[in-house]
């Protein structure tokens, strides 16, 4: 491997590692998305791409071979970004970039500054200090319009209740300079994945709450861009709804390489989207990386729950005799709790086991999520 | 430099919206059609009548107040009461229909999208603030000035046809009339909306920015104030002048409404 080049990601690797079933991302469902996204992908030739890297690689699912890919270019850089209204200082000296492909998860209360992040990353507002740099180009007012026409934003609210889901996305498309017959053409494509074909003449007054919260999503992705700022895109889902935008999104940028800036509260099961993160607790940047990373340099010991049947408290002595005295084993209604830095120590920990005729039930690394992360990181703050 | 398909597309889904919303489109067809339809056909059909002089407010102490030499010379009393009510005193109320029908359709343009909270998805896109503004005043424009002109057209044939037996003919209209419905009600169409838009940019409701409107009528109530008194009758030099320093008000106040939008001041306030 060169020095510019990185292999997968560590919390995508562990995936692989896992033993147990549980532990797995699962594969994903792409029962109305199949077919609709080859569909979508394969018309994609029409629009030149040449600014992404053809080498750039993800696998969301975690199950392919690892593969060495190059580190892309930034596609969103903040720069020391600072906002005040009035003398309020809404978010704080942040710092951070997301490289082209990747999906970041700007996580925070409500309130944090998270709206308002998104709104400077997008030229809404203006920082009161720093800069924002897309796609090369440091934003200003000059070139806001022409930066906006690459981005996609998806929004709690703001679709027109009055019009046709049709009528919706047609006058999103003539926002972007997007030909009659593209448009048509995406519309259809985009209401298919999204499940919403048979609504396409239905006012949007009349869709439910996830109906809309989908074609928000499907209007944002519409004119396909570069960068892809999704707010709460989950929220109002029901969970097969909202499985099947995460598979979405995340075919989407392995696909089309979109970079996706994701600002949630759903944290559950996030890692399988976000290559990175960061937090923001009261307007500043608390912690941001790589969601591997990160979760190693908190816990840098894997814990495992080891189920066994047999006596506990044998399998008890025997774990502490590989593992040394000083590792904190807990021992409750037939499993082991314990962890430890070096994962290759798991085979002699069951070998021994097996010799001492204690039977292993599952062995089951106990992955830390960033919701585990999140909240580690928000008491920090908290505490301090 | 202005992106037309942009400028339109915001125009097509406003009128679409608006072609939804019954609450606005029948006042776009009442008002109208009083000042076109029901006050000539009243006067026509009671001419000098002293019940229809004192149920129009003013309108006797116009006709007491007309100037010398605006009326045609022989004309018969209820021939000079018939054409200087239909020549003078409704002008000044052609220029309320855009007035009005820009207040029903403007005041619900960036306060109507502030208050369905649509205008934040809108500002994140590449229309430029120009097209946005451009966009906003035209979606009112457009309807105001061919509301006028076809009420306009109705009044014309309307007045004729009623007025023919008694005035002999063929009488309307005049070339005042002509300046007054072909140059001051576009201009004064964009200069209401204009206004509305700056104002409804600045309202948190659109009642907020309907109760505003009501100042940018005002000056036209005063024109017809002045014309039913007869102290500022409109006549071509009137309309001429009027259509001049309303060109140079209407390009001034677009660029200070567009120099002065900021995308920052209205995601603020949502």
């Amino acid at each position: 491997m060169n020095s510019n080049e990185t292999a997968i990601p560590d919390h995508r690797r562990s995936t692989l590692e896992s033993i147990s079933p549980v532990a797995r991302t699962p594969a994903p469902r792409v029962r109305t998305l199949g077919t609709s996204l080859a569909a979508l992908v394969g018309n994609r030739g029409a629009r030149e791409r040449g600014d992404r890297p053809d080498d750039v690689a993800r696998d969301p699912t975690g199950e392919a071979d690892p593969i060495a890919v190059s580190e892309p270019e930034p596609a969103v850089v903040a720069a020391g970004l600072t906002k005040l209204f009035g003398s309020r200082e809404v978010v704080s000296d942040l710092s951070f970039h997301v490289s082209t492909g990747r999906a970041f998860g700007l996580l925070g209360r409500n309130g944090a500054g998270k709206t308002t992040t998104v709104r400077l990353l997008t030229g809404l507002l203006t920082p009161t200090c720093g800069a924002v740099t897309l796609f090369g180009e440091t934003l200003s007012r000059s070139n806001a319009d022409a930066l906006r026409a690459r981005i996609g934003v998806q929004t709690d609210t703001s679709l027109y209740e009055s019009l046709s889901v049709r009528d919706n996305l047609r006058f999103w498309g003539e926002l972007y300079g997007l030909a009659s017959p593209v448009i048509e053409r995406r519309i259809g494509e985009v209401l298919d994945v999204l499940g919403l074909s048979d609504r396409v003449d239905s006012l949007v007054g009349e869709l439910s709450k996830g109906m809309r919260q989908k074609l928000s999503v499907g209007r944002a992705v519409l004119h396909e861009p570069d960068v892809l700022f999704l707010d709460e895109p989950t929220a109002g889902l029901d969970p097969e709804a909202s499985a099947d935008l995460i598979d979405y999104l995340k075919e989407m940028i392995r696909t089309l390489h979109t970079t996706v800036i994701i600002c949630t509260h759903q944290l559950q099961g996030l890692e399988s989207l976000c290559d990175d993160i960061g937090i923001l607790n009261n307007g500043h940047l608390v912690e941001v990386g790589e969601v591997g990373d990160l979760l190693h340099r908190r816990w840098p010991e894997r814990r495992y729950l080891l189920t066994v049947s047999g006596d506990l408290s044998i399998a008890k002595t025997i774990v502490a005799s590989i593992l040394g005295e000083s590792v904190e084993i807990a021992a409750t209604d037939g499993n082991l709790h314990f962890s430890m830095a070096n994962s290759a120590s798991i085979a002699p920990v069951v070998t021994a086991l097996v010799r001492n005729e204690i039977q292993i039930q599952a062995v089951i690394p106990q992955q830390r999520t960033i919701q585990d992360l999140y909240f580690a990181t928000i008491d920090d703050g908290n505490g301090s | 430099m202005i992106d037309r398909q942009r400028v339109g597309a915001v125009m097509r889904k406003d009128w679409r919206e608006l072609a939804r919303n019954k609450q606005a489109v029948a006042p776009l067809i009442i008002i109208p059609m009083l000042f076109a339809v029901i006050i000539p056909t009243a006067i026509a059909i009671l001419g000098d009548n002293s019940v229809l002089s004192s149920s129009i407010n003013g309108l006797q102490g116009f006709l007491n107040n007309l100037p010398d030499g605006v009326i045609p010379a022989g004309f018969s009393p209820a021939q000079t009461v018939f054409y200087a009510v239909i020549v003078y005193f409704m002008a000044p109320f052609f220029l309320i229909i855009p007035v009005m029908v820009a207040s029903i359709t403007a005041s619900s343009s960036f306060v109507g999208e502030k208050e369905r909270r649509t205008i934040e998805g809108l500002l994140y896109t590449p229309i430029t603030d120009r097209e946005l503004v451009l966009a906003k005043i035209l979606v009112s424009v457009v309807p105001s000035v061919l509301l006028s002109w076809v009420s306009f057209l109705v009044y014309t044939v309307l007045v004729n046809a009623l007025g023919a037996p008694l005035m002999g003919g063929h009488f309307f209209p005049t070339w005042t009339w002509a300046i007054i419905i072909v140059v001051m009600v576009p201009l004064v169409a964009f200069l209401a909306t204009c206004l509305i838009v700056a104002i409804s940019g600045r309202s948190s409701t659109m009642q907020d920015a309907q109760g505003s409107t009501v100042l940018i009528i005002l000056p036209v109530v005063a024109l017809v104030i002045g014309q039913a008194t007869g102290f500022l009758l409109f006549d071509i030099s009137v309309a001429i002048l009027a259509s001049a320093i309303l060109l140079v008000v209407d390009l001034s106040i677009f660029k200070i409404i567009v120099g002065h939008f900021q995308r920052e001041r209205i995601s603020t306030r949502l």
